[in-house]
């Protein structure tokens, strides 16, 4: 981008270009599946799909302890339960040697997945 | 040999001086750029054979350099990059069959120029602030739990997270609810995106009169002026590249 298209920068550049360059390195670093790596491109996907539905299921769950409406019992069982689900999804990530930030997906105004 | 189309056009009766604009412009790999035409529209584009040109940054900025040169000067709506047809004769059908979708499209971007807006904010500073202030809360929220295990202090934890996520959201939320206030006063089309990054909180585009650009900047300029602790980035003007809505099937 050349310089007179700036019209208004109240920081320093540097700033600016590194978060830039954060979002086109996210942007490349979309499923890229080749005939080489179909398994990990796949794992890929179908984890970030996992993920987003798991995180859904926290944020619901959360939802309802602070509600007030569960038993001591309902909140023990789903302690348990979600601690399992997310000692499971770092298995998988392990599995397929995946980061947070590589199941990470930007959900337009709803901002980012992690 | 394919041909590569950069941008589609109001020519209107502007004919002879899109074709001398176009004999002063040079296209990727500096190809002879040219116009075809149906009614008042035209599509600019070049030969392009696949074969010589590599597909790369400096292909990149060259075409955006022609879409650039040529919205200066006409109403345009630019194509996605490396868009290619195989004759002038499937141009010409494209123009005929999307005539109305163009034009539509055209008059909805005339007069007008599309600007970015990108806000930072630095995360660990702003975030420590919003996580001492949900602090005081977390306090509370031992008292829905009244056994002491491993879920139950896994959940405690969860919802300490959550609240801190909640927390920096609505103010995430309250701070573009801000700038977009002011920046609706000027009436401008717009797409907001919000936390695509950590560290940038908004990352918006506005399309918006051509003759309310000072205007819009003195408007950024004020925002800026009432937040310290946020940087804003704002360039333009752009061709109208996130404002055309049309699927060639």
């Amino acid at each position: 981008m050349s310089e007179d298209k700036i019209l208004l920068n109240s920081g320093p550049i540097d700033d600016f270009v590194g978060e830039i360059e954060k979002l086109e390195s996210s942007a490349t670093s979309r499923v890229n599946a080749t005939p080489d790596n179909a398994d990990s491109g796949l794992a890929k996907l179908v984890l970030t799909l996992i993920e987003l539905i798991r995180k859904l299921v926290e944020k619901q769950a959360m939802r309802r302890v602070e509600g007030g409406s569960l038993t001591d019992d309902e909140i023990e069982k789903l302690g348990e339960t979600l601690m399992k689900l997310e000692a499971k999804m770092e298995e998988l990530k392990e599995i397929f040697k995946l980061t947070d930030e590589d199941l990470n997906i930007n959900l337009g105004p709803l901002g980012n997945l992690m | 040999m394919d041909k590569i189309i950069y941008a589609i056009l109001i020519s209107n009766d502007r004919q002879d001086e899109l074709t001398r604009l176009l004999s002063g412009i040079r296209g990727i790999s500096d190809s002879n750029l040219f116009n075809i035409t149906y009614n008042d529209i035209s599509v600019v584009a070049s030969d392009f054979s696949s074969n010589k040109i590599i597909v790369d940054k400096e292909f990149a900025i060259d075409y955006a350099r022609v879409i650039e040169d040529l919205a200066q000067h006409f109403t345009l709506l630019p194509v996605r990059f490396g868009t290619l047809m195989e004759s002038p004769d499937a141009i010409n059908e494209i123009l005929i069959k999307y005539y109305d979708e163009f034009k539509q499209n055209l008059q909805k971007v005339e007069n007008k120029y599309e600007f970015s807006l990108k806000v930072l904010w630095d995360y660990e500073k702003c975030s420590g602030k919003i996580r001492l202030k949900t602090e005081s809360e977390d306090q509370n929220a031992a008292k829905l739990f009244h056994n002491n295990s491993v879920s139950t202090e896994y959940l405690l934890k969860k919802i300490k997270e959550h609240r801190f996520e909640s927390a920096l959201l609505e103010h995430v939320e309250q701070l573009i609810g801000e700038i977009s206030t002011r920046l609706a006063q000027l009436n401008p089309i717009h797409k907001f995106q919000k936390m695509v990054t950590p560290n940038i909180i908004l990352d918006a585009v506005f399309l918006l009169e051509k003759h309310k650009k000072d205007e819009f900047i003195q408007a950024i300029d004020h925002l800026k002026s009432q937040h310290d602790d946020l940087n804003f980035l704002l360039t333009g003007p752009w061709p109208p590249y996130n404002f055309v809505e049309i699927t060639l099937k």
